[in-house]
C-alpha cells in the first residue's frame, strides 16, 4: 500500500478529470438508486414515482450524451477503462431510446398487476453495463459490463415467472450464462497470458497475439467467442434464445431481443476492427470463424423458423438470423465508418420493438401468442394487422422499407470487400443472405397469412393500448419513412 | 408538367382517398379507382400523342422523352463511396407503348371488378398500388427506383390473390410470391455489383443510374463487372453470371419452362381482375426487363448467349401449347397459352433483329390486351355458374349468342387470325427469327419453323376448346338451373369487351400505330447488340 501512496494524488486528479466523460453512466447510476428509494418509500402514495424517475434519468443521460455526441471529440478516460468515440455514442443513444421505449412498455403493460420499482432498477443496471460494453476496449471492463448485464438480465426473465415455462425459462437462461461467462474468462485469462495486456487495440496486445501458440489462441479465440456468442446469440450459443423468448414476459424478450444486441455488436466490430486490421494466424483464423458462424446463423435461425407455430418463438429464431447479417456487417466494419451497422442497429431495434409490441397487444386480447390464432383478425383490426405486416415485410428486407435499405447497405459493404480480396467466404455470405431472405419470407408471412387469408370461427375482439400502439404506428412508420429516405437518419451519424 | 410522376402517383392518391372514406360509403371505392384509373389512361394517351417517335432511347438519355430527374439520396459511405439514387423517369419506344397497355388493362381489370362484394375497401386499395407499381417499373430508369416498384408490385399481387382469390389461393399465392422473390434477390446481389462497377462521369460517384450502366466506358477498370477486365466468379465470367441472373429474375415473371409453375396456379386461383393484370401487364415486365436491363446492360452476353434464349423460347412455345391441349380447365388452359404466346416474345428478343424485337414488343402488347379479354370471358361464366371446367358446358352458342361471338373473336384473334394484331406479332418474330440465320446472329432457321409449328397448335387447342364448349346439344353440367344463370353478356361486359376485341382488330389492320413509335428504339437496341456478335 505504501508504494502506491506517492501515486495517489495523480490516481485521484485522474479520476477527477474523466468523471466529467462519465456523466451519462452516473446519471444512470444516480437513477438506480433514486427508483430504488422511490420504489420503496415513495410509491405506496404515487404508484407512477419510480417510473417518472427511470424516464427523467433516461432523459437526462440522454441529454448528456447529445452533449458528448455533439462535441465530437474522442474522450479516454479512467486509465484507458473507457475510450469514448463517436460510434460508442450512437450506438449508447440507439441503446437509450430503445430502452426508454421498452420501459414505457412494461410500465403501460403491467402497471396495475404488481409494483414494476425493482424492475426498472434493473433496466437502469443493464443499460448501465451495456454503455460501459459499447465505451471499453479493456478486457476486464468488457467482463464487468458483460456481467453486469447478464445478471441483471437473469433477473428481468425470472421477475414476472408465474408458472413452471416462465421459471425454466429463467434457469435455463442463468445455466447457460454463467456457464459461458466463465468460459469466456477463462479465454480472457489465456489472452492476458499470451500478450501481458488487457487493452484488445493496444498494439502490445495484438503483438502477442501474433506470436501466441497456434493451437492455444485458437482455443482463446473460440472461448472468447463463447461469452460474446451467448449474449449474441449465434451458432451453436442460439440454443437457449427460443426457450427463453417464449418463456419470459413479451416485454422483457423486447428487452433481450434488441437492445444488448446493439452493445455487443459494437464491441465485437470494434474488436474485430483492430484484429484483422493485421493479416497473421489469428486474425484469419478469427475472420474464417466468424465467416462460418455468420452462415450457419443465418441458415439455422432462418430455417429453424420455418416450423415455428408461435409468434414469440418464431422471432427468436428470426432474431438468429437477423444476427447472421449482424455479423457480416461487422465483419466488414471498418474504423470511423460505423454509419451502415449503426442504421441497420437503428432499424433492427425498431422493427423488433414494433413486432413485439403487436405480438403483445395481441397476447393480451387472446391469451395466447399462437400464429394460428390470429386467424381472420386482420379484418377486425386492420390498423394493427396492417402494421404489423409491413414491419415484418421491413424483417424480411423488402422495398420500401428501411428493412431493405439497410440489408442493401451491408450487402454493398461485404461486396464492397470481396471486390478488393476475392474472398470466397465473402461471396458465400451474400449469397447465403440472399438465400435466407427468401426463406425468411415464408415464415415472416405466416402471420399476414392467417390475419388476413384465412376465415376465423371464433371472434375475439383485440383491445390494444392506446399509447402502446401509438408506438408501434410509429416505429411503423418510421420504417417505411426511412425506407424512402435513409439519409435522414444516416447524416446523423 | 411531370406527366409521368402524375401517371405513376395518381393511384396513391386514390389509395388514400378510399382508405380515407369511411366504409358506409363502400359502393362508391369503384367509382374513385375508375375516376383515377381513366385519367391515368387519358395521361398515358397524351404521352402517346406527344410522343416524338424518332427519338431513339435505350442506351441514350438524351433519347429518352418526358424525362424527370431529381437527386433522391445522396450518402457519403466513406469506403464505398458516395451513394448516389436518382428518382430518374422517362420513357422510349419500348416503355411507351407498354405503359399505354398498363392503363388500357388497368381500366379493363377495374371494369371487371365491378361486381366485388369482400372488402371492397381493401380490395381496391391495393388495386390501386398495384397500379402505381407497375407504372414506375416501366417509366422507372434508375436501378434502385425500378428494384423499388418492382418489389412493391409483389405485395399486393399477394394480398390480391391470397385474399379474394379461389380454394386453393395461400398457396397460389405465396408461390408467386417466392418465384419472383427467390430471382430479384439475388438480382439484388446483381444491382450491387453493377453499383460498384459503374460510375457517374460527371460526379465520379459510383451510381444506381441504368444509362450510364449501359455505356461501356463508365466501367471501372478493375471492378467485377468491367467490360475489358476478365473477372471471373469461380472460373465463370462475371459478366457472363450477371446477365443470367438477371435474365433468369425476369425469366420467371415472363414466365418461361421449366420456371412457369407457379402461373397457372397463380392464374386458376386469382379473381378474374387479378388474373388480367397478371396476363395483361405482369408477364410484359419479365419480357421489358430482358429488353431494357439485361439486354440492355449486358449486350456483349445478350450476343453472346442468345441462341440458348432462343431455344428457351421454342420450349415455352411449344410446351405451353401441348399443356393447353390437355387442360379441362378452361382458364388454365389460357394460362398455358399465355406460356406459349410469351415463348414467341422470347424468341423473337433472341433473333436480334430489327424485325424479331419490333415483333416481340407487338405480341407482348397484343398479348396484352387479347390474354386480358379471355380472361375476362372466362370471368363471365365463372360468375354466372361458379365453374369453368371445359366438360361442363357444350352448346352455349345457342344459350348465350353475343358472348359466343366476342370468344370467337377472341380466340381467332389470339390464335393469329390474319387480320388481328396476334398474327402480325408472331409473324414479325418468325420473320424475324428466320432472318437471324442470313444476318449471322446464330439463331438457326429450324427454330422459327417450331415457332410456327406453335400457332398451328394454338389454333388446334383453341378452335376444339370453341367446338367442344360453344357448339352442338345444350348439355350442362348444372342442367336447368345453369340454363337460366347463363344470361348473356350485359351491357357493362360489352363495354369493356367491344374496345379490346376492336382494338386487337385495329391494331391488326394498322399495326403501324404501335410500331412507327417503336421503330427508333428498336433499331438502336439492335444495333447496340450487333456490335457484340
Amino acid at each position: 500500500m505504501l508504494a502506491f501512496s506517492p501515486y495517489i494524488s495523480s490516481f485521484i486528479d485522474q479520476i477527477i478529470v474523466s468523471i466529467p466523460y462519465f456523466k451519462p453512466e452516473l446519471t444512470l447510476i444516480i437513477t438506480f438508486i433514486g427508483t430504488i428509494i422511490a420504489s420503496l418509500f415513495v410509491d405506496k402514495y404515487w404508484d407512477k414515482a419510480s417510473f417518472t424517475i427511470t424516464i427523467a434519468g433516461l432523459l437526462l443521460s440522454g441529454c448528456y450524451l447529445l452533449g458528448q455526441g455533439l462535441s465530437h471529440v474522442e474522450m479516454v478516460g479512467f486509465f484507458d477503462m473507457i475510450h469514448i468515440d463517436t460510434f460508442a455514442t450512437s450506438a449508447r443513444v440507439i441503446i437509450l431510446l430503445s430502452t426508454l421505449l421498452i420501459t414505457i412498455f412494461i410500465q403501460q403493460r403491467y402497471q396495475h398487476d404488481r409494483p414494476l420499482g425493482d424492475l426498472y432498477a434493473v433496466v437502469l443496471t443493464a443499460t448501465l453495463g451495456l454503455n460501459l460494453l459499447t465505451m471499453s476496449s479493456n478486457w476486464l471492463m468488457i467482463f464487468i459490463a458483460v456481467e453486469t448485464v447478464s445478471i441483471s438480465s437473469y433477473i428481468m426473465v425470472g421477475y414476472f415467472s408465474s408458472n413452471k415455462v416462465q421459471s425454466e425459462a429463467a434457469m435455463k437462461y442463468v445455466l447457460f450464462g454463467s456457464i459461458c461467462a466463465a468460459v469466456m474468462l477463462y479465454g480472457l485469462s489465456l489472452l492476458y497470458g499470451f500478450t501481458g495486456n488487457l487493452n484488445f487495440d493496444a498494439p502490445s496486445h495484438i503483438a502477442g497475439l501474433m506470436e501466441a501458440p497456434r493451437l492455444m489462441i485458437s482455443i482463446a479465440l473460440l472461448f472468447l467467442l463463447t461469452g460474446i456468442g451467448f449474449k449474441l446469440s449465434f451458432f451453436p450459443f442460439h440454443v437457449w434464445s427460443p426457450d427463453v423468448y417464449q418463456g419470459a414476459p413479451t416485454v422483457i424478450t423486447t428487452y433481450l431481443a434488441t437492445v444488448p444486441k446493439i452493445a455487443v455488436v459494437v464491441l465485437l466490430s470494434k474488436l474485430l476492427a483492430a484484429w484483422l486490421a493485421v493479416s497473421f494466424y489469428f486474425s484469419d483464423f478469427l475472420a474464417y470463424v466468424i465467416i462460418i458462424i455468420a452462415i450457419a446463423t443465418m441458415l439455422i435461425g432462418n430455417l429453424a423458423a420455418l416450423r415455428q407455430q408461435d409468434a414469440k418463438r418464431m422471432m427468436a429464431y428470426s432474431s438468429i438470423g437477423h444476427t447472421g447479417i449482424l455479423l457480416m456487417a461487422v465483419l466488414v466494419y471498418q474504423n470511423n465508418e460505423s454509419n451502415v451497422l449503426l442504421f441497420y442497429l437503428s432499424i433492427y431495434a425498431l422493427m423488433n420493438i414494433a413486432v413485439f409490441i403487436f405480438i403483445d397487444s395481441l397476447e393480451v386480447s387472446l391469451g395466447n401468442t399462437s400464429i394460428d390464432s390470429y386467424k381472420g383478425l386482420g379484418k377486425q383490426s386492420p390498423l394493427l394487422f396492417t402494421s404489423f405486416s409491413i414491419v415484418l415485410i421491413a424483417l424480411i428486407g423488402l422495398p420500401p422499407t428501411a428493412g431493405f435499405v439497410g440489408k442493401l447497405l451491408i450487402f454493398s459493404k461485404v461486396f464492397e470487400q470481396y471486390q478488393n480480396f476475392q474472398s470466397f467466404g465473402l461471396l458465400a455470405l451474400l449469397i447465403v443472405g440472399a438465400l435466407t431472405s427468401v426463406i425468411s419470407l415464408f415464415y415472416y408471412f405466416k402471420i399476414p397469412l392467417n390475419a388476413f387469408l384465412r376465415d376465423n370461427v371464433d371472434h375475439y375482439s383485440v383491445k390494444s393500448n392506446p399509447l402502446l400502439l401509438g408506438i408501434g404506428l410509429f416505429c411503423t412508420i418510421a420504417v417505411i419513412l426511412l425506407g424512402l429516405f435513409p439519409d435522414i437518419l444516416l447524416s446523423l451519424f | 408538367m411531370p406527366i409521368l410522376s402524375l401517371l405513376i402517383f395518381l393511384p396513391l392518391l386514390a389509395t388514400a382517398f378510399i382508405l380515407a372514406l369511411p366504409t358506409r360509403y363502400k359502393s362508391s371505392y369503384k367509382y374513385i379507382a375508375l375516376a383515377f384509373t381513366a385519367v391515368q389512361f387519358v395521361l398515358a394517351g397524351i404521352c402517346y400523342a406527344k410522343f416524338d417517335a424518332s427519338q431513339t432511347g435505350i442506351q441514350d438519355l438524351a433519347g429518352y422523352q418526358f424525362v424527370e430527374q431529381l437527386p433522391w439520396i445522396r450518402l457519403d459511405l466513406g469506403a464505398i463511396g458516395k451513394l448516389e439514387i436518382d428518382y430518374l423517369i422517362g420513357i422510349d419506344g419500348i416503355s411507351m407503348p407498354l405503359l399505354l397497355l398498363s392503363a388500357f388493362v388497368m381500366l379493363m381489370a377495374i371494369g371487371a371488378s365491378w361486381n366485388i362484394q369482400k372488402s371492397p375497401k381493401g380490395y381496391f386499395a391495393l388495386l390501386m398500388v398495384l397500379n402505381m407499381a407497375v407504372m414506375g417499373i416501366f417509366c422507372a430508369l434508375d436501378f434502385f427506383l425500378f428494384y423499388l416498384f418492382y418489389e412493391v408490385m409483389l405485395l399486393p399481387l399477394y394480398f390480391l390473390i391470397g385474399i379474394w382469390g379461389g380454394a386453393r389461393r395461400e398457396y397460389a399465392a405465396i408461390k408467386f410470391f417466392l418465384y419472383t422473390l427467390f430471382g430479384s434477390v439475388f438480382m439484388l446481389l446483381i444491382i450491387v455489383g453493377l453499383y460498384f462497377s459503374v460510375i457517374n462521369p460527371i460526379t465520379g460517384a459510383h451510381t444506381f443510374n441504368m444509362i450510364y450502366m449501359m455505356n461501356p466506358q463508365n466501367y471501372l477498370g478493375d471492378s467485377i463487372f468491367a467490360w475489358d477486365g476478365y473477372q471471373e466468379i469461380l472460373g465463370i465470367s462475371a459478366r457472363l453470371i450477371g446477365f443470367v441472373v438477371l435474365f433468369f429474375a425476369f425469366a420467371i415473371k415472363v414466365p418461361i419452362v421449366p420456371l412457369h409453375t407457379w402461373l397457372p396456379d397463380a392464374h386458376v386461383e386469382a379473381p378474374t381482375p387479378v388474373s388480367i393484370i397478371l396476363a395483361g401487364i405482369l408477364l410484359k415486365i419479365g419480357g421489358y426487363g430482358i429488353i431494357r436491363i439485361c439486354y440492355s446492360i449486358f449486350p456483349d452476353m445478350a450476343a453472346l448467349s442468345n441462341w440458348w434464349l432462343g431455344l428457351i423460347g421454342v420450349i415455352s412455345i411449344i410446351y405451353g401449347a401441348l399443356n393447353a391441349l390437355t387442360q379441362k380447365d378452361l382458364k388454365r388452359m389460357i394460362a398455358y397459352s399465355s406460356v406459349s404466346h410469351m415463348g414467341f416474345v422470347l424468341l423473337g428478343i433472341a433473333s436480334l433483329t430489327a424485325e424479331g424485337v419490333s415483333g416481340a414488343m407487338f405480341q407482348m402488347i397484343s398479348h396484352g390486351f387479347l390474354s386480358a379479354a379471355l380472361f375476362f370471358l372466362v370471368g363471365v361464366v365463372y360468375d354466372r355458374v361458379h365453374d369453368r371446367n371445359i366438360y361442363s358446358f357444350r352448346g352455349l352458342a345457342q344459350l348465350m349468342p353475343k358472348y359466343t361471338g366476342y370468344v370467337a373473336v377472341a380466340f381467332f384473334a389470339s390464335l393469329g387470325l390474319p387480320g388481328f394484331s396476334a398474327f402480325i406479332g408472331e409473324a414479325f418474330v418468325i420473320i424475324g427469327s428466320f432472318n437471324a440465320a442470313s444476318v449471322g446472329t446464330g439463331l438457326p432457321r429450324w427454330m422459327a419453323l417450331a415457332g410456327s409449328i406453335g400457332i398451328l397448335l394454338s389454333a388446334v387447342y383453341l378452335l376444339w376448346t370453341l367446338q367442344r364448349m360453344f357448339f352442338g346439344e345444350i348439355r350442362l353440367k348444372g342442367g336447368e338451373s345453369w340454363a337460366n344463370k347463363l344470361t348473356d353478356v350485359n351491357s357493362r361486359e360489352q363495354l369493356i369487351l367491344f374496345p379490346t376485341l376492336a382494338l386487337a382488330l385495329l391494331l391488326g389492320i394498322m399495326p403501324s400505330l404501335v410500331f412507327s413509335n417503336l421503330n427508333a428504339s428498336v433499331l438502336n437496341l439492335v444495333s447496340f447488340i450487333q456490335q457484340f456478335i
